[in-house]
This record gives structure tokens, C-alpha cells and sequence, in this order.
């Protein structure tokens, strides 16, 4: 048994990928442009787990990839590694957030009050037939109201931290490049909380629920309930050569706080993420909340749920099954028909 | 002009309609004359936001931006706008590189205090819309 060089796949292999992109066929900018109308919340999320906010590009990879979304985030983090980074802009404040939507489940009447914004929550969930007859679905437009809503809102918590509910630690002080960043240092454990958060920022969706679930059900230390959910714009801040700071524009977060009884206070999870995701961000917000004292190899641990929650490691590592294993696994049977042998050759008394 | 001022001249322009700021900068350029390009790339801005938990400051990921850098005897022109438009940060960065000048302060002052108002009346449009769907809690 040795490794064994081999060849021959090479039209088999281009003939496939040409099979896959076939059944997409041309990729236009208007495609590109009616997935981006189309598809918001798609590209949201394809945004968020590849950690590159441009909606083109998202709805490029869209696209090009038919909508198999492991390999879209596979191609934007690809595509990131190509470009230089300029900066690293303001910290973002709660209370700067370009705010549509805030909610709280935990307070009904929290400073500023609740607006849902554009959301399904409380809508009948009903298939538009009539559309596939040929009867387009026209969706009544919003009433505006007369007076705007207040743009900005402070956190939830920090009305909570005035009421002495929660205790909130002073703001560090870390800004720019010195901030942790786990695309430029490993991840290690116990993880930085600047790594944590980060790394759930642009963890798979699926994943994060499962888990965040998971700890919903019982299988964590404590039950979340949502202290605020919210949907926003932050502005990127930058700075000119001279020192001058502005806004080189608006890109689409999404937060959440997840409190739970602890003591005589409120112990807070925090999650946040580009694009406008809610399911994520409440439960890698339970995740959070979770994690302090999880035991080994629980969902709600730290590594367990950073390291299983990374959807370009875990589909890579998953879709690796499929590449030729002949050598291992004809290693595999060599070991069972050994044994086999050796039982024949020594029956059992 | 002011820092205060400069941002916001800066961030209105950063937001501005491509169409509308790449017209308008055209009619700069013949009174700017000879022009040094520094710097017309894409490239990445890393954002970080505060997490309201533990205080942290953290990387939510990085924004694709467009950055233009141009200069005439000394004086910077700058445009940073979200996006793959290097023409319109280059026309940032001439409206930027004229105001400073001094040539086309008023016109550029009056193309930015246009653009504003078309953002505030669209930012209260949003927020009038948002404001419809505020929930009026009635505790029976």
C-alpha cells in the first residue's frame, strides 16, 4: 500500500463546474441588481457571515453561487483577502444608531417606547398563490405617520444601569487598530471578549440558532428574555487627512440584549451583526449570556460554540468528505480484513 | 470653515446621489487646473461598535469603500464613500479640493446645503414611516 499518483479528472472536472454554472446562466447586472431589490434580507445575512458589507457584491455572490450560501460567503471572504484595508473607523455607540426598529420584551414601556418597524412578527403566515396565475401581489403601502420617530435611542441597558437593575462595566477604551481581531490573530481560549463577539458577528446563521436553541430549551444556565432588539443604520466614521472626522455612509446592523435573573441583578448577553438578522443576533446573544461557567463541551461553552458556529470552517472541513480518502480507507479495510484473518486463524476457545 | 463644518460637508457628500455629485464636480474642474492624483482605490474600513454588555469595543467586519486623494499646490482633496464608485469619491474629492481652495466655495457650499436637504427630508420620510409603526400599549 503506498500513495498513489493519479490524473484523468481534469474534463470531468471542468465539464461539472460548467454543469453547475450552466443551470444559472448569464449573470448580468440586472440580475445582480433585481436579487439585491428582491432579496434584502438574503443579502443581509450573506453579508454578515462573510464580514464584507457591500450589497452588490452580496448579491454578485448570490448569483454566481445559485444560492448556495456556504459557497457565497466562501467567495465574498475570498474576495475581501484582495483588497487593502484603508482604516478602522469610530466605534459605533448605541446611542448614534439610525434606528427602525426597538423592541423590548422585557419592558413594556422602555424610554422611547416600542416601534416594531418592518417586520412578519404578527402577520398570518399565507402563501400568495394567486401570484404563480398570474395575479401580481401588491402589498398596501405604510401609512406615514405625521411627526418623524426619534432617530436615535440609548441602550436598553443603560436605562436599566440608571435604575440600578444591571451593573455595566465602563467602556474600555480600545480603539482603531489596536482593537482584537480574529482575521489577523488566532483565536485562542479563554477568548477575548472582542474575539467573541466578533467571531458570532460573523458566524452562520443556522448554526448560532441551533446552538443559541439549544441553550433556549434548558440546555444552558439561563433563559433569555429580550431586553432589546433592534434594527439600525450606523455611520462608518473616518477621518480626512486633516484630522476632519465625517460619515462615508450608513450600512445596516442589527443588535440584540438578552437579560436573565442573576442574583440580585440582571446578568446581560449581547450580540450585534451586519445586515438586519434578528434570529441570529438573539441567540448568539443567549449564547453569551450562557457562557460564563458553562461546563466542558456543552453547547453553551465558548469554544464549543465559537469553533462549531464558523459556517466557512464547518462547511469546508464537512464538504473535505467528499475529495478522494481511497488511502485511508483502503487502510481501514486492510485493519478489518486483519482482523478477520486472525480471528479465523485463532477461533476463539 | 469649521471641523464641525468640514465633517458634515464631508458626509453629506459621502451620501450623495453619484448622478448628482460627479455633474456637479464637472463643473469644477476646468477653474481647479492641474491636479495630482495621490490615491483612486477600493479598499476596506473595519468597523467596530461598542457592545453594551461588557463595554467592549468590536469588530463587526470591514465596509467596502471607495477612497479618492488629490492634491494642487498643498491643499488635500479628500472623498470616502461606502460603495465601488471611484468616480464619484473622485468627485468628492474635487468638491473637497475646491471648497478648500476658496474658487468654488459658494458653489460648492450651495450644491452641499442642496444634497443635505434632500437627505434630511428623506431621513424624515423614514422616520415618519417608522413612526407608524409605534405601538400604543393600552393595559386593561
Amino acid at each position: 500500500m503506498a500513495y498513489v499518483a493519479t490524473r484523468g479528472g481534469e474534463r470531468a472536472i471542468a465539464q461539472s463546474e460548467r454543469l453547475f454554472r450552466e443551470a444559472m446562466g448569464q449573470i448580468d447586472m440586472t440580475r445582480v441588481a433585481e436579487l439585491k431589490a428582491a432579496l434584502p434580507y438574503l443579502v443581509d445575512r450573506v453579508m454578515g457571515e462573510a464580514s464584507l458589507y457591500d450589497e452588490d457584491l452580496a448579491a454578485l455572490a448570490l448569483a454566481q453561487t445559485g444560492g448556495e450560501l456556504y459557497e457565497a460567503v466562501l467567495v465574498l471572504r475570498a474576495w475581501r483577502t484582495t483588497q487593502p484595508r484603508l482604516g478602522v473607523g469610530a466605534v459605533v455607540e448605541q446611542g448614534t444608531l439610525f434606528t427602525h426598529r426597538r423592541i423590548s420584551a422585557a419592558f413594556k414601556d422602555i424610554p422611547g417606547g416600542q416601534v416594531l418597524g418592518p417586520t412578519l412578527d404578527y402577520s398570518h403566515r399565507v402563501l400568495e398563490t394567486d401570484v404563480l396565475a398570474g395575479k401580481p401581489f401588491a402589498p398596501p403601502l405604510v401609512d406615514p405617520a405625521t411627526a418623524p420617530a426619534p432617530a436615535y435611542q440609548p441602550s436598553v441597558s443603560a436605562w436599566q444601569a440608571a435604575n440600578d437593575l444591571v451593573d455595566l462595566p465602563l467602556s474600555d477604551k480600545v480603539a482603531g487598530e489596536a482593537i482584537a481581531d480574529v482575521t489577523r490573530e488566532p483565536l485562542l481560549f479563554p477568548s477575548k471578549r472582542a474575539h467573541t463577539l466578533q467571531s458570532l458577528a460573523r458566524a452562520e446563521t443556522g448554526s448560532v440558532l441551533a446552538l443559541g436553541y439549544a441553550a433556549m430549551r434548558g440546555y444552558g444556565q439561563a433563559h433569555p428574555t429580550v431586553n432589546e432588539l433592534r434594527l439600525a443604520e450606523a455611520e462608518v466614521m473616518v477621518k480626512h487627512p486633516n484630522g476632519t472626522a465625517f460619515s462615508a455612509g450608513r450600512v445596516k446592523v442589527s443588535q440584540a440584549e438578552v437579560v436573565s435573573k442573576q442574583g440580585e441583578k440582571l446578568g446581560l448577553g449581547f450580540a450585534a451583526t451586519f445586515g438586519w438578522n434578528e434570529v441570529k443576533c438573539i441567540s448568539a446573544a443567549t449564547l453569551d449570556l450562557n457562557a460564563k461557567g458553562a461546563p466542558k463541551g456543552s453547547a453553551t461553552e465558548e469554544e464549543f460554540f465559537l469553533y462549531h458556529t464558523e459556517g466557512v470552517e464547518a462547511s469546508g472541513f464537512c464538504i473535505h468528505f467528499k475529495l478522494p480518502h481511497y488511502v485511508t480507507f483502503q487502510s481501514s479495510l486492510d485493519a478489518m480484513r486483519d482482523a478477520k484473518a486472525k480471528q479465523v486463524k485463532e477461533p476463539a476457545e | 470653515m469649521t471641523m464641525r463644518d468640514h465633517g458634515e460637508m464631508l458626509s453629506t457628500l459621502a451620501r450623495a446621489d453619484a448622478g448628482r455629485i460627479k455633474a456637479f464636480a464637472e463643473t469644477l474642474i476646468d477653474d481647479l487646473g492641474e491636479i495630482t492624483v495621490v490615491e483612486s482605490r477600493t479598499g476596506l474600513v473595519m468597523l467596530p461598535m461598542r457592545d453594551t454588555a461588557g463595554g467592549t469595543a468590536f469588530h463587526l467586519g470591514e465596509v467596502l469603500v471607495s477612497e479618492a486623494h488629490i492634491s494642487q499646490g498643498g491643499t488635500i482633496g479628500y472623498g470616502m464613500r461606502r460603495g465601488r464608485d471611484l468616480e464619484a469619491a473622485m468627485a468628492m474629492a474635487l468638491i473637497d479640493l475646491a471648497a478648500a481652495c476658496g474658487s468654488g466655495a459658494d458653489a460648492c457650499a450651495a450644491f452641499c446645503a442642496q444634497e443635505a436637504a434632500a437627505q434630511a427630508e428623506q431621513d424624515r420620510q423614514t422616520l415618519r414611516r417608522v413612526e407608524a409603526t409605534r405601538v400604543d400599549m393600552e393595559t386593561f
